[in-house]
């Protein structure tokens, strides 16, 4: 109600945020897409093909930076549409930190992933 | 009704003076005007097949809390005849007055300025008073606003929607007023087109009712309160410190970023006022104005 | 207004009957972006096996890796559920992109058709890629 609005949040910075990694993820998601069932089939995958290709400086960081955006962009979309169900006070702030942890343990795993995937490890 | 018939003059007129700004929404009103007129057109030529023995079936919800019987809800059915260019408003008071006096329903003007009459007909949120029964199919289910508190009957409880449309502040607070007294706080022609559409809000509730966000989050502020500050917050007199003000209430996280551009509230606006573009631009407003902090 | 009087279904079913071409488009985008995400944690799940991978065994393809995704690969049904991802990523994709241009207030007057065209789009995407997908040696 009109009274309950205290916790300020200034700005909006995370729909920015859902905005610009959205247009980053066009193009890194359909080029993921291409290259990996198109032009190397997925049945064709090797370990040995994976290492070459995540080798490269260039793609290296650009498949890091992909799981990065993805993970704010999947994870805050799932924290927007709960709120949008009405989740309110301490359950809304237990689903905040949930959601912070699992989204930075990925990116951990992921990069742990990404660099066992090169040859530098 | 003639009333609508003259308001469509009027808007051609206004457009014949200002050809050169030309806006989505003036295209899309100029689509919807269109389609109103082939629909009009369609349905003056229904109503000439139709004979003076005509009715019309509603099936009218029916709830009061206070009277035992009632405490369950039902729909109660009311044969009503059917005359040209009958309303559902025309219909709900045909049944009240001739059939059952406890019939409840709100309703004042009849012509879509006093905002009274938003209720769930056939599925959608529509004015009674704005509404053709010969545009409905048969039978006509009449059932209050869905997502508030019925009262009784078709009645329900306005307080939340009007908290939300207080806590924008809808109110003018211009930094400098002009010299004399007497003089008209002026406003560029060019700024009147932008909050034009806006200022017609008549605080039905058919938005806010139609909306699922703010069905699940009672604390979003809702398409018609966020409207409201659109008008106040783009008009170019508002005080730069009201501004801010105003900003910082919609930008809240149940302010403008709760809008899923589901644009249901635009549909169903009896005053066509295209909500989803006002919310739109204030979190576009929002953003920009909060990048210079950064 | 989430305390709102619960009038049975006789009010819901009105409700679907009405459902515009923007509540459809938001369904759609939820439940796809729901199921990227739920991707994104399986995939990086299943690409852990790259970690400590033996290089002995990698220089002849017969390492975990290699092998725990030419296992998957020769499953039908997971054929089958990556066509699936297919679509849900395009449409994702591409009502992204719409609701991307109604944020910046460009084509509002024409948001149901881009949604009906998205869906058009990731229809025929899918349908002309099923061939890649399905086919290629099944082991
Ligand atoms: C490829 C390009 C992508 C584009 C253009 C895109 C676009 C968008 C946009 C604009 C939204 C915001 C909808 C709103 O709040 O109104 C959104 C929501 C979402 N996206 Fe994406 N996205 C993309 C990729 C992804 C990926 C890779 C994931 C998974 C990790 C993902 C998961 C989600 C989720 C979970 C939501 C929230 C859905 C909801 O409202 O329940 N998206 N997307
Ligand atoms: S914006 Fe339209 S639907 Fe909403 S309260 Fe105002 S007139 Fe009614
Ligand atoms: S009775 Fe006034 S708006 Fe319908």
């Amino acid at each position: 109600m009109a009274e309950h609005y205290s916790s300020f949040e200034r700005g909006g910075r995370r729909w920015l945020f859902q905005r610009l990694t959205a247009v980053f993820l066009i193009g890194v998601l359909a080029f993921h897409f291409v290259l990996l069932h198109f032009v190397n089939h997925a049945a064709d995958i090797t370990f040995l093909g994976t290492q070459a290709r995540m080798s490269q400086v260039g793609y290296f960081a650009t498949m890091w930076l992909f799981l990065v955006t993805a993970t704010f962009h999947g994870v805050n979309g799932v924290y927007n549409a709960l709120v949008n169900q009405g989740l309110t006070g301490s359950q809304k702030n237990a689903v905040k930190y949930l959601l912070v942890v699992a989204g930075l343990l990925l990116v951990v795993q992921g990069t742990r992933v990404a660099l066992a995937m090169t040859n530098l490890v | 009704m003639s009333t609508q018939i003259e308001q469509q003059e009027t808007e051609t007129e206004e457009q014949e003076a200002e050809p050169e700004v030309e806006s989505p929404g003036d295209r899309r009103r100029a689509a919807k005007r269109q389609r109103l007129q082939e629909e009009e057109a369609q349905r003056v030529a229904e109503e000439e097949t139709l004979d003076d023995e005509e009715t019309v079936h509603l099936k009218v919800f029916r709830y009061d809390p206070e009277v035992e019987g009632k405490q369950e809800p039902r729909f109660d059915d009311f044969t009503v005849p059917y005359h040209k260019g009958m309303t559902v408003l025309d219909a709900l008071i045909y049944a009240r007055d001739r059939y059952d006096s406890s019939l409840t329903f709100r309703h004042s003007c009849r012509q879509a300025v006093c905002g009274s009459d938003a209720l769930f007909v056939n599925g959608r949120q529509r004015l009674g008073c704005k509404t053709q029964l010969s545009d409905l199919e048969d039978p006509v289910r009449i059932e209050p606003l869905p997502h508030q508190e019925v009262v009784k009957d078709l009645v329900v409880d306005m307080e939340h929607f009007y908290d939300q449309m207080e806590a924008v502040e809808p109110f003018f607070d211009p930094d400098e007023l002009p010299e004399d007294d007497l003089e008209e706080q002026r406003q560029t022609r060019e700024n009147r087109e932008t909050v034009k559409m806006s200022t017609r809000c008549i605080w039905c509730g058919a938005c806010m009712s139609s909306c699922n966000i703010a069905a699940g989050d009672n604390e979003y502020l809702g398409p018609a309160a966020i409207n409201k500050a659109y008008r106040f917050a783009m008009d170019e007199r508002e005080g730069e410190q009201r501004k801010q003000e105003r900003l910082r209430i919609i930008e809240q996280e149940h302010g403008v970023w709760r809008c899923q551009t589901q644009f249901s509230c635009t549909e169903v606006c009896p005053k066509d006022i295209p909500l989803t573009e006002h919310i739109q631009a204030l979190k576009r407003e929002s953003v920009k104005n909060n990048l210079k902090f950064w | 207004m989430s305390q709102s009087y619960n009038r049975g279904t006789v009010e819901d079913f009105g409700r679907w009957r009405e459902f515009t071409a923007g509540m459809w488009a938001w369904i759609f985008h939820k439940f796809t972006g729901w199921v990227l995400v739920g991707y994104l944690f399986t995939h990086i799940a299943v690409l852990s096996t790259a970690i400590n991978v033996d290089p002995a065994a990698a220089q002849s393809s017969a390492d975990i890796y290699t092998n725990t995704i030419a296992g998957l690969e020769s499953l039908l049904v997971v054929r089958f559920l990556e066509v699936g991802l297919l679509a849900v990523a395009v449409f994702h994709i591409l009502n992204g992109i719409r609701l991307l241009m109604v944020d910046l207030g460009v084509g509002l007057e024409s948001q149901d058709k881009s949604f009906y065209a998205s869906l058009v789009l990731t229809g025929a995407i899918v349908v002309a890629s099923v061939p890649t997908f399905l086919g290629g040696k099944l082991v």
